[in-house]
């Protein structure tokens, strides 16, 4: 063993300390990068030779660069994210909604049904007087707006969901491209036998991302890359391929946008044969509910949320027009008219109710001609305490229909904010625990730094001792 | 556990955004003095809250019917206290001319007086409240005629002497009550009384006291003193018949008294319930509010102190 050996191996020492301070360096730059997972350097000693007589190595190497990463967590964090943008999406249409059916606080549809009742009770009691008629026209007036209301908040409701499917579904095909793109680096680099450990951090973030759109299960291959399939099976992304994920207009009015997924290509072709996949990604995949994601949550919000109070709605303002027009049509207005109707039998949704434009004289209070007859006013008032109008949940009165409307909204809405909170809670345990396992301390990085720091310095010095070493064997030759 | 700076700030942000909605809510709910501001609050208690609020609100529509009712009644009632006394004068006259009399200018007098309180006893019959006839039923026009009449029975007279006439009298009205709902399950009460049954006799033994009148004038006139007895006779019955009327529109006005008593505790009960569930208990909020700021200051104070922490701060 020469002194030119020391020199080999005080050199690979620089050279891996060196590399050690630039990967925690790298560390200490992505100490905030989202996805990012902290490296550790993995040195080992050199081949030993026992060129001395006996085994020494010949110095340090760096083995690998490793990263900290947790697939099981990864997963989780995946599933995690579908499950929790789901009921966010839930939430913030719910809390959209809710104000519109707020009897609390303010005076909504509860109060103008009161009120339109009210109206024919006052009625009874001065059948004949103008301005108790006048009233009463200007109570359904204000009765059907508010119907008109009502609709018109959950249609918009509707609407902007609608609407949101374009930009959600555009963002996944986006990250699609954007994953099939790294998969493409990370089978380039793996085929050259690099480490692509920064790629596989950027292919887990995208499928995050993926993940708080729509639902996914992903495969990871042997050579790096993720295979991406919607959980209905349909694939997103394969290899260095991806499909696209678009809206397309229905024919009904107002149009409802459809969700259909092209084929797998680089980049993918829209066609007219696309799958619509609307009754997969937001309803059941195989009789388990599948309504995933920011699209899942959108879809039930535009089709089954919005509709449900909708078809509630149009309920009672279907079965208000024929009580009251039934009723309505047995009296005698004051002009000696029968057989008017007091809603427009054509309107019977909560959009359409409207009155039928009667003039105050043929408001049929009495039940026959004399215009001092107040019976069938009074059969009209005590439509609102009939507890069998025939509503699709049994009989009840229209108070308590709508009452019990108002606190399934309530309802519905607590539970959708529980269910982010928890998710919320959930994410936030499996972010920290992600943390914990890959996240980058800058404490120990500083400690590595000086670690490393001081190993370098050794090495210099060792070099600086060969050289010395070395002089003083030259000088003997002088 | 491996703790990094990245997780005491994300736990940091987290505990933070707790500590403020639940500050934010009990804020809520002092500034708006409701425990339930929007039905995702408290789903149940929504519902019967607005079961409540529905039944306070019908309480109120019939306290207002009842109201109503009662002005009805009264006017009704201050008809028929007038009907009465003109009964009453009606009995003394017949009762003075109960002997006969033949002297002409006694006989006029009675006359003139039984035409004059017959006609009051019409226009009494066609008192209106607003544009409503309290004894016309469901007619809405003068119930009583109040065109002269002669008098059946009585010869005519030689010009320029005025025929013996009164007002007709002839009814027009309807039977029908005028009923207005005074509580839930169709509890109702009358607020007219039957005019033509009244003044007119129409269901019997009901007398009819306004052509009683006139029989009674053309006895008179024709000095036919079991005539006048028997006018008298039907007068009696028709005062009767007045004042079993007015005391079945008193025993109406007390019953629409204690329903407004009734409907007014039970008001009181329902709003009591409403206010127990629905206002705050500012004591419990204020002490609530008071734990909870403490608990974000300390928060705030830490984390300020945590995050200020590194290594960096140690190391040359």
């Amino acid at each position: 063993m020469s002194i030119i050996n020391l020199f080999d191996i005080a050199s690979s020492g620089v050279t891996a300390q060196r590399q050690a301070m630039e990967v925690t360096g790298e560390n200490i730059a992505n100490v905030n990068t989202p996805g990012y997972s902290r490296q550790e350097v993995v040195m080992e000693n050199r081949p030993v030779t026992t060129s001395s007589g006996f085994a020494l190595g010949s110095g340090v190497a760096i083995q690998t660069v490793r990263r900290s990463y947790d697939g099981m967590l990864q997963q989780q964090i995946v599933d995690g994210n579908s499950t929790y943008q789901q009921s966010l999406a839930r939430q913030s249409a719910l809390e959209q909604i809710e104000p519109s059916f707020n009897e609390l606080a303010s005076d909504g549809l509860g109060k103008a049904l009161d009120n339109f009742f009210g109206a024919w009770q006052d009625l009874s009691t001065n059948p004949q007087g103008t301005a108790e008629r006048q009233a009463l026209l200007s109570r359904s007036q204000i009765l059907t707006d508010t119907f008109h209301q009502v609709s018109n908040s959950l249609a918009s409701v509707a609407k902007s969901a609608n609407d949101n499917l374009v930009g959600i579904t555009a963002d996944v095909t986006d990250n699609a491209r954007n994953l099939a793109l790294v998969n493409t680096q990370i089978i380039a680099t793996q085929a050259v036998g690099g480490n692509p450990n920064e790629l596989l951090d950027q292919r887990d973030l995208l499928l995050q991302k993926i993940s708080e759109k729509v639902g996914i299960t992903t495969t990871l291959q042997a050579d790096g890359s993720a295979t991406v399939k919607l959980k209905g099976g349909e694939e997103l992304v394969s290899g260095t391929k991806y499909a696209t994920l678009y809206t397309s207009a229905d024919a009904a009015v107002p149009s409802a946008n459809e969700i259909r997924l092209s084929g797998l290509g680089n980049p993918p072709a829209k066609a007219a044969g696309d799958l619509d996949i609307s009754t997969t990604v937001g309803g059941t995949v195989g009789g388990v509910p599948n309504s995933l994601g920011k699209l899942g949550g959108t879809l039930a919000v535009r089709d089954t949320i919005v509709k449900d109070y909708r078809d509630k709605l149009d309920e009672i303002a279907s079965q208000l027009v024929s009580t009251v027009n039934a009723q309505h049509r047995a009296g005698y207005g004051i002009d000696g008219t029968t057989g008017n109707n007091f809603f427009d039998p054509a309107g019977t949704t909560s959009a359409t109710i409207s009155s039928a434009s009667l003039v105050a004289a043929k408001i049929a209070a009495g039940t026959g001609s004399n215009t001092g007859d107040n019976l069938n006013a009074l059969k009209l008032a005590a439509i609102q305490n009939k507890t069998d109008i025939a509503f699709s949940t049994g009989g009840a009165s229209f108070d308590g229909f709508y009452n019990s409307l108002v606190s399934t909204v309530g309802i519905e809405t607590q539970g959708a904010q529980q269910v982010t909170a928890q998710g919320t809670a959930f994410l936030k345990q499996l972010n920290t625990l992600r943390s914990s396992n890959s996240g980058v301390s800058l404490d120990e990085e500083l400690v590595n730094l000086t670690k490393y720091q001081r190993a370098f310095q050794g090495s210099a010095k060792v070099i600086s001792a060969a050289t010395d070493m070395l002089d003083i064997v030259m000088g003997l030759v002088r | 556990m491996r703790v990094t700076p990245g997780m005491t700030a994300d736990n940091a942000v987290y505990n933070l955004q707790q500590g403020r909605s639940a500050l934010d809510a009990l804020q809520e709910q002092v500034s708006s003095g409701s425990m339930v501001n929007r039905p995702s609050d408290d789903p149940l208690t929504t519902r019967q809250l607005l079961d409540l609020q529905n039944q306070i609100s019908a309480g109120d529509q019939y306290s207002s019917n009842i109201t109503k009712g009662n002005l009805l009644l009264s006017v009704t009632n201050t008809a028929l206290s007038g009907m009465s006394d003109i009964m009453q004068q009606v009995k003394k006259i017949a009762g003075d001319m109960v002997s006969g009399s033949t002297d002409q200018a006694t006989v006029n007098g009675a006359i003139s007086n039984l035409a004059a309180l017959k006609s009051q006893l019409v226009d009494l019959g066609n008192t209106q409240v607003g544009n409503q006839y309290v004894f016309a039923g469901f007619k809405n026009s003068p119930p009583f005629d109040t065109t002269l009449a002669p008098v059946a029975g009585i010869p005519a007279p030689t010009p320029p002497a005025q025929p013996v006439s009164t007002v007709s009298g002839a009814f027009s009205g309807t039977s029908d009550l005028l009923n207005v709902e005074i509580n839930q399950g169709g509890s109702k009460v009358a607020t007219t009384v039957d005019g033509g049954n009244l003044l007119r006799g129409t269901t019997p033994p009901a007398v009819d006291i306004l052509s009683g009148i006139d029989t009674l004038i053309k006895a008179i006139f024709n000095n036919d003193k079991a005539g006048i007895a028997a006018g008298i006779t039907s007068m009696k019955d028709g005062a009767g018949q007045v004042t079993a009327a007015q005391s079945d529109v008193a025993g109406r006005l007390i019953r629409l008294s204690n329903m407004q008593t009734m409907i007014a505790s039970n008001q009181n009960t329902l709003k009591s319930i409403y206010g127990d569930k629905q206002n705050v208990d500012y004591a419990k909020a204020g002490v609530e509010l008071s734990q909870q700021t403490t608990a974000f200051n300390a928060a705030l104070s830490t984390t300020a102190k945590i995050s200020q922490l590194s290594l960096l701060d140690y190391m040359k």
